[in-house]
């Protein structure tokens, strides 16, 4: 066929030159693929971020800030000695606000929701000794053991609907999980790491608030999502613990864990729910982006900031060198066009035939490119290290505030177990659709090019290969 | 064959027009051999774009074989510098990326012919100006007296009724110039062809059977001769 023929003379001609183009392109294309990896690998590292605290299964959290204390909030910390030194044993959920349980049935009846489980998460059990009148020191001040409380994290659970929250991401690796009938009884599940420290087993008793609760399961769960050491049902727990500035929890809730019927849901269903409740805080994995902090945010922010740019620099300049050397090699080319159309070209059949070797130079773009760009996401993977991302409880809001008067005056703290850090592994996915992109950018960048140097031809009268003889 | 009725071109130059072309009459018979000659800028080029379809007048009529070639599309003048018209260069105008055949072959791209049909008409255009063995040589491979005879080959392969020819020995030595005009005297009387050509040599001029002399973009008609 002429048409492949000539193309191929032409191509092997200017092999340099149709060199450069390619390779000009196939970095451009190269680098939008990496970064396009890149920043995929980091949307699924804030979702390992998300799935770490709340979950495999869970697409949204709802939360809520513990706000500030109301006038009538009644509050632990205060012990009165007696003749006998007597333990308090409180379990409290400092570090987030409440939310009626009634809104998880009502998020539960939003379109585009698969399924809602509420909680009760980030509670602590604290343990202390309240001295005898006798063990005060001088002054009235008090040992230092009532000063070391006893703490555990402790989890709420709904037995009816464990397979959301953080309780999903463990695997029973002795006794029993919860089941339904569990709703009211005394029964808890221990963190593996937890049971082997406090030498407890299936059977084992438990003791949260003062109540004494029977280990049915131990869980093994995994590292770097800040798990519960003890869960216990979330009705029991709703009973016997108290929220923030010591707030009843009778039917509330301080988590609601949702997964959405499909990934394209998830923003209209976080829509939904900030729309029933609007002083909550609606996180989903890209919402989460914002809140998070530490390295993972750091590359993040790089790679939104600067590759992003940089890709689409190198894209605009590769297409811009491409069109200049194919605009130049066809101004070199006029004579041979005028000849052509001398001969009874049409106009149509010599771009027709630029744009055929522009094509060709930007499907080799495109396999250097996509080539490059999939080494470059393999070096990425392998060379990327474990990176920290840090995120509070409630990660919309304001972190939560401890105040303390001792004697060098006011200190505020944020309640232990507030911030969660999770550690994940940076990858970077090439996925079909990012080497259709590529594919599609090279040959738009050839095409371009093509389209440029056959404009002059296309407008090019065939007297000027007369012209240029005369 | 051709008719050319007050045909004027001029061209923008220097902010003014020069006219290439100047209110010039002109009939060239069907199978005549007309001669054009004239010093450098006289407009001996521009009167053959004009019968080549490549130029439009600026005013007059250019009639070949009946048809005013003005009134064409550039679609429909493509066509006939297609399949009617034939051109010579001077400087040859071969596509140097292609061999000799392919370059015969690209005359016969706008009739859309079958390859092997194609190929076979290239080879035997070749053939008849003495380069059959010489149809995979690229343009650089070749003398210039041969590429001129690729050049010739080209133009006649798609049978064309006119063959236009500009300078076509001008950059050729005395010898080849002379076996170059052999070959196209020889196409001519073989095909019954139009042969327009365009030459400072006045020895070639005198081999044709009219002589016409552009002088300052008029033109005049030197001598009449019949060719046997």
């Amino acid at each position: 066929m002429f048409f492949l023929t000539y193309l191929r003379r032409e191509l092997r001609h200017r092999f340099r030159q149709a060199a450069v183009i390619a390779v000009g392109l196939a970095v451009g294309v190269g680098l939008v693929v990496v970064v396009t990896a890149a920043a995929d690998g980091v949307k699924n590292a804030q979702a390992t971020v998300l799935h770490a605290l709340y979950g495999i299964g869970t697409d949204i959290t709802v939360t809520t800030s513990p706000g500030k204390p109301s006038s009538t909030a009644k509050g632990s910390g205060a012990f009165s000695p007696g003749k006998n030194p007597h333990v308090i044993d409180e379990l409290t959920g400092a570090s987030l606000g409440v939310i009626g349980q009634s809104l998880v049935v009502r998020i539960t009846r939003l379109p585009g929701v698969a399924a809602v489980a509420g909680g009760l998460a980030d509670e602590t059990d604290s343990k202390i000794t309240v001295p005898s009148l006798a063990q005060l020191g001088p002054g009235g001040s008090p040992p230092a053991s009532a000063l070391s409380p006893v703490t555990f994290s402790v989890g709420g659970i709904d037995p009816a609907r464990s397979r959301l929250g953080p309780y999903a991401s463990g695997t029973i690796s002795a006794g029993r999980g919860f089941a339904a009938s569990d709703a009211t009884s005394r029964v808890a599940v221990v963190d593996a790491g937890y049971a082997r420290a406090n030498r407890l087993k299936t059977g084992s008793a438990v003791t949260v608030a003062g109540r004494s609760f029977t280990v049915i399961g131990i869980i093994s769960q995994p590292q770097g999502g800040s798990p519960a050491d003890v869960y216990i049902p979330l009705a029991v727990d709703q009973q016997i613990g108290a929220g923030a500035y010591g707030a009843s929890l009778h039917g509330q809730v301080n988590t609601i864990y949702v997964a959405a019927a499909s990934s394209a849901a998830i923003p209209a269903v976080q829509k939904e729910i900030a729309a029933l409740l609007p002083s909550a805080t609606v996180t989903t994995s890209s919402s989460l982006a914002s809140a998070v902090t530490g390295s993972l945010a750091s590359t993040a922010s790089l790679i939104s900031d600067l590759g992003r740019w940089l890709a689409v620099a190198v894209l605009i300049a590769a297409f811009a060198l491409a069109g200049l050397l194919t605009s130049a090699a066809a101004g070199r080319r006029v004579r041979e066009f005028g000849t052509l159309k001398a001969l009874g070209w049409r106009s149509r059949r010599i771009v027709v035939q630029v744009l055929g070797e522009s094509f060709v130079t930007g499907v080799a773009g495109a396999v250097l490119g996509v080539g490059a760009g999939l080494g470059g996401a393999a070096v990425i993977s392998a060379i990327a290290p474990v990176l920290p991302a840090t995120v509070g409880a409630d990660p919309g809001g304001p972190a939560p505030q401890n105040v303390t008067f001792n004697g060098s005056g006011r200190t505020d703290s944020t309640p232990a177990g507030y911030y969660h850090t999770v550690a994940v592994h940076l990858t970077a996915p090439v996925t079909l659709a990012v080497i259709i992109l590529a594919v599609v950018l090279a040959m738009a960048g050839g095409l371009v090019a093509g389209a440029l140097g056959s404009w002059r031809a296309a407008r090019m009268r065939p007297a000027d290969a007369l012209a240029s003889v005369e | 064959m051709y008719t050319l009725t007050g045909v004027t071109k001029s061209y923008p130059k220097h902010g003014g027009t020069v006219s290439a072309v100047r209110d010039v009459d002109l009939s060239i018979a069907d199978g005549e051999w007309l001669a054009i000659q004239g010093r450098t800028g006289s407009g001996k080029t521009t009167l053959l774009q004009l019968l080549g379809a490549m130029l439009g007048p600026d005013r007059g009529v250019v009639s070949l074989g009946g048809q005013d070639l003005a009134r064409l599309p550039e679609a429909g003048l493509a066509r006939v510098r297609a399949a009617t018209v034939g051109f010579v260069f001077q400087g040859f105008n071969l596509i140097p990326t292609l061999s000799a055949q392919e370059n015969v072959e690209a005359a016969l791209i706008p009739q859309h012919s079958k390859d092997a049909q194609r190929r076979q008409r290239a080879l035997a255009a070749l053939a008849s100006v003495g380069l059959a063995d010489r149809a995979g040589h690229l343009p650089s491979e070749l003398s210039g007296g041969q590429q001129q005879r690729v050049g010739i080959a080209r133009a006649l392969v798609k049978e064309p009724r006119v063959l236009l020819a500009d300078e076509p020995t001008g950059n050729l030595d005395t010898s080849t110039r002379d076996e170059i005009m052999s070959l196209l005297e020889a196409q001519w009387r073989e095909r019954g062809l139009t042969l327009v050509l365009v030459t400072h040599d006045t020895a070639i001029a005198a081999r044709a059977q009219r002589i016409a002399t552009m002088n300052d973009g008029c033109l005049s008609v030197a001598s009449a001769q019949e060719k046997d």
